[in-house]
């Protein structure tokens, strides 16, 4: 074969590994979208995963309807995700409200509710509070399931709106918030992150520091860095286990947010001693001698001038982490749980976003749900990134001129 | 004893592990006189510069044997480093200014010490910018960073952050030698009318430069000090034979 040929061959197998290494990121990426995209909505990010019973207070009132009936039905009283109208929209005068009977789907349960499928700018639902005082709400596709005691269950669409507009004065209707949302597990991915951050960052700072700055170079400190390169080798689920049995059992955390974010500190220390002591031995040590030479103590050199320089490696030692702590699921099913709940304290569990799609793919066999969430933590994944990135630049000392 | 010595050796002797880079140097540095070290390159000029504010601390390798006196005390017994590097200062080969604001760099030095006050901060900042013929120069730009500043203006900033801790001995090591000739001529221009307050020992590089602006002259060779003498007399008249040929090129 001639010179040209094996050039022109080798270039393309080149641009051939290429173009599938890119379309192959790009399918899995587009597949993601395309099955999750239909569940990505505004009640999605903002709704628990679990639906919610609420009792709703108000004064009946008697607002006329103001769109034309065929309005009325176009208002899409139903989520088409997990719902099939059935009956109606009636409109009902003294709640402000039109209602539908749907099929209902949650999870894998399907029943027969009444939903609320448009609301009058000046319904009292609008004004409703709680039990408590607090006021609450009511949005179209939540659930009725009573009104001042009497129970919806086995009533057609046209009894349940007579039911409604036989009631007058003190109103106390039993509503349902749908669940399916990811709210929570939002929340709990951001826990997670900020405090596996705040236990892994000060110690992996600290530990790089020893390393580059204090410690003699020897014995020791290779078999802390060999120990460090190791650790971050190691699959998460060993850490899992480990923080299952250590944090979970033996400290007797239970399995809750902080045996979760104490174990992924631990997955994430290699990573920022590796990237902070990176980071360190680039910042030249004519800026150590300089400030040593003006009097300055080590701990002064270190904290005023070395450690300014390497704010922007540091900076990536932290995208990567956060990437790491979105990222993990084997090691956190272990040691923070599968609740899809906002957890309350440090010992209550929860579910990130990972271990929530891993959950409901697995467990509910919802891809599609699962692939929303995917979504959701590509998102994440990227804005943070971005966020990163332009603290790091802000932060670098060496771009200021 | 004669208190105008700054600074007196004795039988100095510096290894770097095995290697012996400086070989048994005695010298009086006089208060207040511009000194300065010549020599071909790894001649031991810088070491034995950096044992005097003792920089060479921060090599594990190094073992000094010898005593180097500073107004009568020998700095490496049990004094304070921190306090002698406050007063012996040092200016580098490369400039380099911290990557941090004009300002910022001045009243660095002071500040570890402590001070805090805004105000007298910002006249040691102005006193010391203006002594290193720097003040007109960067007065309305002190917020920028010392990092936007040209080759020569940073290496007058890193004399400037020496004055700003009223040292009594500035330590220049080639202070010059990255810097083009008129960057180098104000910086000369400097170290003169430095030298009414300071005692100055410089590394140089250029045989021009230390018979413009020193006092006393030592040649250095192979770790050794050959010949330490009056300027004029090193450059004109000297004694050992291989300060003449160095200083006349037929050197190596
Ligand atoms: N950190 C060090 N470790 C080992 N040897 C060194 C070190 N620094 C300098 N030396 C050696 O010591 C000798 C003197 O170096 P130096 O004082 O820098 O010379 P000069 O400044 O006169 O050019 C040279 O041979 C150099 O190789
Ligand atoms: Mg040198």
């Amino acid at each position: 074969m001639g010179r040209t040929a094996k050039d022109s061959l080798v270039k393309g197998i080149i641009y051939l590994a290429t173009g599938i290494t890119l379309s192959v990121l790009l399918s899995i990426v587009g597949f993601i979208f395309v099955k999750g995209i239909s569940l990505v909505n505004w009640d999605f990010l903002t709704r628990d995963y679990n639906e919610k019973v609420v009792y709703a207070f108000m004064e009946s009132g008697d607002v006329p309807l103001s769109i034309d009936e065929e309005n009325l039905n176009n208002k899409q009283p139903y989520d088409q995700r997990y719902e099939t109208l059935l009956e109606g929209p009636i409109y009902v005068e003294n709640i402000g409200a039109a209602i539908s009977k749907v099929s209902y789907k949650n999870h894998s349960t399907e029943r027969e509710q009444i939903v609320i499928s448009y609301i009058e700018k000046d319904s009292p639902l609008n004004g409703a509070i709680d039990s408590t005082g607090k006021a609450i709400i009511i949005g179209t596709d939540y659930i009725l399931q009573s009104i001042n005691g009497t129970d919806f269950s086995d009533m057609t669409l046209e009894e349940v709106s007579k039911t409604i507009s036989a009631e007058s004065g003190e109103l106390k209707i039993k509503v349902v918030q749908p669940g399916g949302g990811i709210k929570s597990n939002i929340i709990t991915t951001l826990y997670m992150v900020l405090l596996s951050l705040i236990v892994a960052l000060p110690l992996g700072i600290f530990g790089a520091i020893y390393l580059t700055e204090y410690a003699k170079p020897g014995r020791l400190v290779n078999a802390i860095r060999f120990a460090a390169e190791c650790l971050a080798g190691i699959p998460s689920i060993i850490f899992g286990l480990f923080g299952m049995a250590f944090f979970v059992v033996a400290m007797n955390l239970q399995i809750s947010l902080i045996s979760g974010s104490l174990t992924v500190a631990i997955i994430l220390l290699p990573v920022i001693i590796r990237s902070t002591e990176e980071a360190l031995k680039t910042v030249p040590m004519a800026f150590r001698e300089g400030s040593l030479a003006l009097g300055a103590t080590k701990l002064q050199t270190i904290f005023k001038v070395v450690l300014p320089c390497a704010v922007p490696g540091i900076a990536t030692a932290v995208l990567l982490s956060i990437g790491r702590v979105v990222g993990e699921s084997a090691a956190l099913l272990l040691t923070a749980g599968t609740v899809a709940q906002i957890p309350g304290t440090l010992f209550s569990p929860g579910s990130t976003l990972t271990v929530q799609a891993y959950y409901v793919a697995k467990e509910e066999g919802n891809i599609e749900l699962a692939c929303a969430i995917g979504i959701v933590i590509i998102v994440i994944v990227i804005v943070l990134n971005i966020l990163s990135r332009i603290t790091s630049d802000k932060l670098d000392v060496f771009n200021k001129k | 004893m004669d208190t105008n010595i700054k600074f007196n050796t004795k039988n100095l002797d510096l290894f770097y592990g095995d290697f012996q880079a400086l070989k048994s140097i005695n010298m009086e540095i006089r208060e207040k006189e511009v000194t300065a070290f010549i020599g071909p390159s790894g001649c031991g000029k810088s070491t034995f510069l950096r044992c005097l504010n003792r920089m060479n601390d921060l090599i594990d390798s190094v073992k000094i044997n010898g005593e180097i006196l500073f107004d009568g005390k020998d700095i490496n017994g049990p004094i304070d480093v921190i306090n002698l590097r406050t007063r012996v200062g040092m200016v580098f080969q490369k400039p380099n200014p911290f990557p941090m604001s004009i300002y910022e760099n001045i009243a660095y030095g002071p500040k570890c010490q402590g001070m805090k006050d805004k105000n007298q901060l910002d006249a040691l900042v102005k006193e010391s910018l203006t002594k290193a013929a720097l003040w007109d120069e960067v007065k309305d730009r002190l917020n920028k960073s010392a990092l936007g500043l040209s080759g020569g203006q940073q290496q007058r900033l890193c004399i400037a952050r020496t004055i700003a801790m009223n040292p009594e001995v500035i330590l220049m090591d080639e202070p010059t030698s990255a810097l083009d000739p008129i960057a180098t001529a104000k910086i000369e221009d400097l170290m003169s009318s430095l030298k009414k307050d300071y005692t100055i020992i410089i590394v140089t590089h250029s045989m021009q430069q230390a018979g413009r602006i020193s006092d006393k002259t030592a040649f250095f060779l192979m770790g050794e000090v050959i010949e330490f003498n009056e300027t004029p007399i090193i450059f004109t008249n000297p004694h050992d034979k291989r300060t003449e040929d160095y200083i006349t090129g037929r050197f190596g």
